[in-house]
């Protein structure tokens, strides 16, 4: 097998395109697949040495995240609390600190686990993904990303996400089956915008619930445009709820998810960061 | 076949590898330092925890070429018999080892949140230690032994 050291996105996108090589981010998920002989890559371009892929900044209107973000350090940035708080949450439940020292929100996406702790935050805050390959650049909302099959092309790189800076309040909860190390059995990103007293848009999404992390349209026409209150939280309870058994059908674990979801539906309501900047 | 540079408890390697061997291996086979375990293979126990440039890692799951140019401290780089590390000495004080397995990837976990913040809240210490499991003593002895440490410590 060969391995690549690429010191630049542009380096690493040739090497794509004329090797057959799969990118390597943080490796806690290819180099276990490699191990057990799931994947066998031919080639390896390790996105590790590009600095430029490791990133957090606010610039017009966006906050910019690098692909080669890791957990920890986007767990460690007062950016993410403030702006992208459901993610900033995300990252201190996913797998343990070892982990989260390793594992970077792009290989999140690339992997795309079902239950990929990174997407439904980033799902519900609005992000953007911004690839590279051969062909250029394409900046591509993540929802519709990930209805695209397969994922990525064999040479297309994740450069990064970008989340407009609207204002959202949000929140993230997750229903593993301890506290550390547990992939999510189940987990729930909420972000609203709010005006005055009424909600103007509800963005809720959900991991471990089918093949990949989705976003409700439907759950934010009928829950925005309204007043805050705990009839609006039993609606969204409801409303999350049938939301569940629709995408999750006959499947073995869809009558307990469709109660859990209510409790995790509520967790992700109450890790709001409130305007003094503590917890609500 | 490949060349990497590692830096381990302070002496400089130079070692031609495969680039699939994971850091563990190079460790444990090719430098000898077999204080590393590998437990489950697959990032939930950290029994193969180790230190690269200040950040704690299962080395199951690191590749070593991915570790070209870092530098890594094992077990074996944190104390020994004669001179024992604060963690060393509090595990050993509190009793919190049993079959001893895990204990190398503990103290390794412990001795790095020491090394960023010698007075750790109680949290702190639990949030620290989370990706480390022990499946004989519990886990209450070695929480008190990282506490014991962070105050003998200083």
């Amino acid at each position: 097998m060969k391995y690549f050291q690429p010191q630049s996105v542009r380096e690493a996108v040739e090497i794509a395109q004329t090797s057959e090589a799969a990118f390597l981010a943080g490796g806690t998920d290819l180099v276990l697949f490699m191990q057990t002989g799931k994947i066998k890559p031919i080639a390896l371009i390790d996105l590790g040495k590009i600095p430029q892929l490791k990133m957090i900044r606010e610039t017009e209107g966006y906050l910019e995240i690098g692909s080669m973000a890791t957990f920890a350090e986007m767990g460690n940035n007062e950016l993410i609390y403030k702006q992208a708080h459901a993610l900033w949450l995300a990252c201190h439940t996913m797998g343990s600190p070892q982990i989260r020292n390793q594992a970077t929100i792009g290989g999140n996406l690339g992997n795309c686990s079902p239950a990929a702790d990174g997407l439904p935050p980033l799902l519900a805050l609005g992000a953007e993904v911004h690839l590279v390959s051969g062909n250029g650049d394409e900046v591509i909302a993540l929802e519709s990303l990930l209805s695209r099959t397969p994922l990525l092309a064999q040479d297309t790189l994740i450069q990064g996400f970008r989340i407009p800076l609207k204002g959202f309040q949000s929140g993230f909860a997750k229903l593993g089956r301890r506290r550390a190390l547990a992939i999510a059995r189940l987990s729930v990103a909420v972000a609203i915008e709010v005006d005055g007293n009424l909600v103007t848009q509800v963005r809720v999404a959900l991991g471990a619930v089918g093949r990949r992390a989705f976003l409700s349209e439907a759950l934010n026409q009928d829950l925005s445009g309204q007043e805050i209150n705990e009839a609006w939280i039993e609606k969204g309870v409801e409303q999350v709820q049938r939301i569940v058994r629709e995408a999750l059908g006959t499947r073995a674990s869809a009558p307990y998810k469709r109660v859990a979801v209510s409790g995790v539906f509520r967790e992700a309501l109450d890790s709001f960061i409130t305007e003094g900047g503590s917890n609500a | 076949m490949m060349d990497i540079k590692l830096m381990v408890n302070n002496k400089p390697y130079t070692l031609n590898i495969e680039p699939s061997e994971r850091l563990l291996d190079v460790l444990r086979t090719r430098l000898g330092l077999m204080g590393t375990k590998e437990g489950c293979g697959e990032g939930e126990c950290g029994a193969c925890t180790v230190i690269v440039d200040g950040k704690t890692v299962n080395s199951c799951l690191v590749l070593a070429a991915q570790a070209n140019g870092s530098e890594i401290t094992t077990i074996e780089g944190v104390g020994n018999r004669r001179k024992p590390h604060p963690v060393q000495k509090a595990f050993v004080e509190v009793g919190a080892v049993q079959c001893g397995f895990c204990t190398p990837g503990m103290v390794l976990s412990a001795k790095n949140l020491l090394d960023k913040k010698s007075k750790p809240s109680d949290d702190e210490i639990s949030v620290a230690m989370s990706g480390n499991l022990c499946r004989c003593t519990g886990y209450d002895k070695i929480l008190r032994a990282v506490k014991l440490a962070s105050q003998e410590g200083n």
